[in-house]
């Protein structure tokens, strides 16, 4: 029994190894690395602290998410900046909740392992409920907000530009190796796969060689090493641990609680994930696993919003930066987006 | 001399932490590193991509890890 278990574990990982390292995690990795070296998260975050008092800070917000936070780790640090440095409310807590669902490699990940339908379903939802999040918040939260913004100040310097045009480039040609072995070839055998992404990455290397500085390059492979370090070990481990429980939940209990795309299923899968902790990214082969086992498109959806921003550490540190007030309000429209997006998508789009 | 590492506890701020304290001791100066956690006081700082480092109230660089000759660098100035 407990050696079948083990075995549920080691052969998830094997699959895992052998299909997804080389033409995914790769380019995810560097795609990442260079978004931290090449973008200055702090001019966009400067600029979205002077523009947060206008509208024109529900999108912006919204936007700024997908190069913010790489890794949900980081997220309620630059959120409570942003939030505390005198912005508004809104794109304080739109951050908070859509630069984790949002998440770019999450989200290309997602595509990879369960489906592009899921992944396209997921930024949808993130965009269209980060409106309802910053109006919850605003509305919740507006006379307090009046006199607290008085004293805030107007942080508008932009001496530098967010990212240059060259580096654009680059990061188009990272993707372009992300996003061509999983997209172009659907079918037959691995190996094509492989030959697409060596064409790829070779001229996204080229690029790379002949026009960007070699110190900049030695800085962008430097934090691409960085999230290897840091991600790779949490999904080897996340990802054997969700091969071990795909062997001990029985499939019927999956079924009966998270089948079909009933409110309730939506909502209990939304509760897995605001309480459970998924480092960036593991949540995907998760969800994949519960899906074999019996899981709706529509919870599934939901746990693939809630699971990475949320889990009961996190809360505990929005409630302790935010006040258990924010925080309150924030958790409970959370989850109530995250079932309702479920259970939408379930019945009406998929 | 006082320096502050500004960080909730990633990897990335323990490698700050060290190349701070291996700067320190090959420049023999005594000064004392105190790593900041609160994500509060970090803000205060006007500090919102971590890790950053605050070397006497001044902070000299956030949201990347410098080489250890800037740090040098900067106790050098400091000192």
């Amino acid at each position: 029994m407990l050696l079948d278990i083990l075995n549920g574990g080691l052969l998830a990982l094997k699959e895992y190894v052998a299909l997804h390292v080389l033409t995914c995690l790769i380019p995810a990795f560097l795609l990442a690395g260079g978004i931290i070296a090449f973008t200055s998260r702090d001019t966009i975050l400067k600029y979205l602290g002077a523009k947060a008092k206008n509208i024109i800070s529900f999108p912006l917000a919204a936007i700024s998410s997908i190069f913010i936070a790489v890794c949900s780790c980081t997220v309620i640090p630059v959120s409570a900046g942003i939030y505390r440095k005198g912005g508004a409310i809104a794109p304080a807590f739109i951050l908070l909740w859509v630069a984790p669902a949002s998440n770019l490699l999450a989200v290309i990940y997602t595509g990879n392992i369960i489906g592009y339908d899921m992944a396209v379903a997921r930024i949808i939802t993130a965009f269209v409920t980060a409106f309802v999040m910053g109006t919850v918040m605003y509305l919740s939260f507006r006379k307090e907000e009046a006199e607290r913004m008085v004293e805030g100040e107007e942080g508008g310097n932009n001496d530098k530009k967010i990212i240059a045009g060259k580096d654009i480039i680059l990061l188009l040609l990272i993707l372009f190796s992300l996003l061509s072995p999983n997209y172009l070839i659907t079918k037959g055998p691995y190996l094509h796969k492989v030959y697409v992404f060596a064409i790829s990455i070779s001229i996204t290397f080229l690029y790379a060689y002949f026009v960007i500085k070699k110190d900049r390059i030695s800085n962008w492979l430097k934090e691409t090493w960085w999230f290897v370090k840091l991600i790779f070990p949490l999904l080897l481990m996340g990802v054997f641990i969700v091969g071990v429980i795909g062997k001990i939940l029985p499939q019927q209990w999956i079924e009966h609680w998270l089948g079909g795309n009933s409110l309730l299923s939506s909502f209990l899968a939304t509760l897995i994930g605001a309480v459970s902790y998924f480092a960036t990214m593991t949540e995907a082969p998760f969800v994949d696993t519960l899906m074999k086992l019996g899981m709706g498109k529509g919870p599934a959806l939901a746990l693939l919003l809630s699971g990475p921003g949320m889990s009961l550490p996190n809360m505990l540190a929005i409630i302790k930066v935010f006040g258990p007030k924010k925080a309150s309000v924030y958790i409970v429209t959370m989850i109530s987006l995250a079932t309702v997006s479920g259970w939408f998508w379930g019945n009406y789009i998929f | 001399m006082k320096i502050e590492i500004l960080g909730t506890g990633c990897p990335k701020c323990r490698k700050l932490n060290e190349l701070a304290e291996e700067a320190i001791n090959e420049l023999g100066v005594s000064a004392e590193i105190i790593k900041v956690t609160d994500i509060n006081k970090i803000i205060d700082y006007g500090v919102m991509v971590t890790p950053a480092l605050v070397i006497d109230g001044d902070v000299k660089v956030a949201g990347k890890i410098p080489e250890k000759k800037e740090i040098m660098v900067w106790i050098e100035e400091k000192k």
